[in-house]
């Protein structure tokens, strides 16, 4: 089979920006040009991911998006989730048709209503709308859930904030930057009970791209190309009742990413992972679905330290979503952080230990509704 | 170059107010008669892809997730992509990639647009950006009409011709969708009625402009091996090409229109064909406008420019012309955004698989299917052929 390589990346700051998501895009999207020696008529096909009306206040986001990702008069296409875009991107390549294909998300969710309202939306409007559903509200049941089903602690929970926005303190993209205690996040408001504000990721600014290129041209283009080693995704019912809030999709769309990348033994052969954890607990319950720790042993093993950014198998490093979220964009941005770790460019947030797998994991809608995992290799 | 992808089953709706079905059951119609027609089961489906038109259509913000069901997605990989009205040309695009990629055998790409529960001009006003053109924004008819006028001031085309060929695209349309049972609109109308039909933006009447409708189309995407095993027989996917230009719609010349001309040479190139008139037996052109249909004539190299009314006033795109076009009755009869480009690329499938009953046209081998979208912004290009 065909391979396909990440030759580059680029991010802007989780931030609030001034500029108009127009020159925001440019910029992200000029940066990874430059870096790669490229220009916009030289890249074969470009991707948007982004999201409509509720994440933008335009419909049909790629007609507003077309001018900034350097698209004008290009092959291309759009999808609304960012991790979609990825891989409709990574399959562009894999087709043999094009040598290279620009990726790039974006988002300014400083213009925007906050997510509450607008993850409302994914409800339909008779039954679950009036009911008040919101990705928060879920979130807050499936924690309850979890807590209750599991014996996970809220402590054990909150942890998984201090860890993160630790971690984004290393990180000169991330949006929320604060160091805080144990303390601070019991103590901060509760949003939606169980569920306190600290444990909840922000509304964030965001433009990333990432530049993906076949096998052969990848290696003319970078001494360090990242590999496409393995994707998978499913997608859960529609109505949260009819699902089981702790036996979601993920372990299914993390079967088909490891089997497409031959790995047989999670703990051991992930180096690193970026977990989209728009809520704390979240982190512990992916993680135990992803296969890094035993079902029930999320709490322990955010105890054992195990995924601290000095730890055995470090998860999010970058600070991950509770620092920084761009919505429609996040799932990009695990994946160009994974990138970053393989290609040793992290910065201060490189993790101690060598990286030669990592995975990103991507998540929209209601308690983990729809799941993506990729595998990326050095 | 890379693997081959074929058509092997489509299915539609019967469009129109559908108000005994919800939105849902419009998706779950149009699946099940492709799963059927390609002879399959939801079963032997390795991915998803969906698109309709934006959330403020809808009624409802990420639709994969409201049509999980009536997808037949749950527990699979699925894609939503979406491009404005040409939505339909690029979830089709999407599926060819991911067989092509090998990462999958069979996919099945699903449009839909339920537009009776919606307001689909408002919607479209908020395609327009808040602070310079939503204000003045007419919904569709507003700027397809300004294009036409713009497209035939350029060539100076009298405006009694323009027209004249406009309400022959009219009459020719509705007279097609006679024969097409899942048409929306199926009435005769004459070449008075349409011209004296009630303006809505002039020079543009009620009968040069397609309705709003509920409907969805379903089609299944296979590798080579899945089309053997199917013993179905495959509508190969010969060229595809998309193109879109800025955003801002007066920067771009609409008349000469960039995105419709490189996106059919795009789509060409990869088909190898230089004489589109002569080459290609039938098109569904997106025609949401009489008017605009012309000038797309003229994009896709069909005629030179500023002749397309000559050209249809020859009767070269009437069924039994020279190339004939929308022999369905085309978007002018029934538009369910979402769906329409995708219905487009379905009635190609069936005309080159001589599956297209009352509308085939006799021995068509190869088929363009197209659609358009956003501020005049987007054109999708799909090539279809009985041969590889």
């Amino acid at each position: 089979m065909k391979r396909v390589a990440i030759t580059h990346v680029a991010q802007s700051s989780g931030a609030e920006s001034r500029e108009s998501l127009m020159d925001f895009t440019y910029r992200v999207n000029k940066e990874i040009l430059d870096k790669a020696g490229l220009r916009r008529e030289e890249v074969g096909c470009i991707i948007a991911g982004s999201a409509d009306v509720f994440h933008s206040g335009l419909s049909c986001a790629n007609a507003f998006d077309w001018d900034g990702i350097g698209a004008f008069l290009k092959e291309g296409s759009r999808a609304e989730e960012s991790a979609f875009s990825f891989i409709y991107g990574c399959m562009r390549i894999l087709s043999g048709r094009y040598d290279t294909v620009l990726v790039t998300a974006l988002v300014k969710g400083s213009e925007n209503p906050d997510n509450d309202p607008v993850t409302g939306f994914y409800g339909d409007p008779f039954y679950l709308r009036p009911a008040g559903l919101n990705e928060s509200v879920v979130a807050a049941l499936q924690m309850r859930q979890y807590m209750e089903r599991r014996g996970v602690t809220e402590e054990q929970c909150a942890k998984v904030a201090v860890k993160n926005l630790g971690n984004a303190l290393f990180n000169p993209y991330a949006d929320r930057k604060r160091r805080v205690s144990l303390e601070d996040v019991m103590n901060s408001e509760r949003r939606y009970d169980p569920l306190k504000a600290l444990e909840c990721a922000p509304k964030s600014d965001g433009v990333v791209s990432v530049l993906l290129a076949s096998e052969k041209r990848a290696k003319k283009l970078t001494k360090k190309p990242v590999w496409l080693q393995g994707y998978g995704s499913s997608m859960d019912h529609f109505h949260p009742g009819d699902r089981d809030l702790l036996n979601g999709r993920l372990p299914e769309a993390a079967k088909r990413a490891y089997a497409m990348a031959g790995i047989g033994n999670p703990r051991k052969e992930i180096d690193v992972a970026e977990v989209c954890e728009p809520y704390a607990f979240q982190e512990l319950l992916w993680c135990e679905q992803l296969g890094f720790c035993g079902e029930g042993k999320g709490g322990t093993w955010i105890d054992s330290g195990a995924s601290r950014m000095d730890g055995a198998l470090p998860v999010n490093a970058s600070g991950g979503v509770l620092a920084t979220n761009p919505y429609p964009a996040r799932g990009l941005y695990r994946i160009v952080e994974a990138a970053l770790q393989l290609k040793g460019e992290a910065g201060e947030h490189q993790v101690g230990k060598p990286v030669r797998t990592a995975l990103a994991h991507s998540t929209h809608g209601f308690g983990g509704q729809c799941h993506s995992v990729v595998i990326l290799s050095a | 170059m890379g693997n081959a992808v074929a058509i092997i089953g489509t299915g539609q709706t019967r469009h129109g107010r559908r108000s005994d079905a919800c939105y849902p059951d419009l998706v779950r119609e149009a699946v099940t008669a492709a799963l059927e027609d390609a002879g399959i089961t939801l079963a032997d489906i390795d991915g998803v892809v969906l698109g309709t038109m934006p959330s403020m259509m809808e009624g409802v913000s990420s639709t994969h997730f409201y049509f999980a069901e009536a997808l037949g997605s749950v527990g699979k990989p699925v894609l939503k992509v979406e491009t404005c009205g040409s939505t339909g040309q690029s979830i089709g695009h999407c599926g060819f990639f991911w067989v092509a990629s090998g990462m999958a055998d069979i996919v099945l790409v699903v449009g839909s647009e339920k537009m009776s529960e919606g307001d689909g001009q408002a919607t479209m006003t908020t395609v327009f950006d808040p602070f310079f053109q939503r204000t003045f924004a007419a919904g569709a008819p507003g700027v397809f009409t300004m294009q036409s006028m713009e497209w035939m001031y350029r060539f100076g085309i009298p405006e009694e011709k323009g027209r004249e060929a406009a309400a022959l695209i009219s009459v020719s349309n509705h007279d097609n969708a006679m024969d097409n049972p899942h048409a929306h609109i199926r009435m005769r109308v004459t070449m008075d009625e349409v011209k004296n039909a009630r303006v809505i933006t002039y020079p543009v009447r009620l009968l040069d402009v397609c309705p709003a409708s509920d409907g969805a189309c379903a089609v299944v995407f296979a590798s080579q091996k899945a089309v053997r095993k199917s013993g179905r027989k495959p509508a190969w996917i010969r060229g595809l090409g998309f193109r879109g230009e800025e955003f801002f719609y007066g920067e771009s010349d609409k008349a000469v229109w960039m995105s419709a001309t490189e996106a059919a040479g795009e789509a060409y190139r990869q088909a190898g064909i230089r004489d589109p008139l002569k080459e290609l037996d039938v098109a569904e052109v997106y025609n949401p406008f009489t008017y605009q249909e012309m000038i797309f004539y003229e994009c896709f190299g069909f005629c030179p420019r500023g002749e397309a009314p000559d050209y249809v006033l020859r009767g070269t795109f009437l069924k039994g012309g020279e190339l004939p076009c929308c022999p369905s009755g085309g978007t002018l009869c029934t538009n369910p955004i979402g769906a329409t480009g995708l219905i487009r690329m379905a009635e190609a499938a069936l005309q080159v698989t001589g599956k297209a009953g009352e509308r085939q046209v006799e021995g068509a081998k190869l088929a363009l299917s197209h659609a358009m979208g956003g501020v005049d912004q987007f054109n999708g290009i799909t090539i279809v052929g009985s041969t590889l």
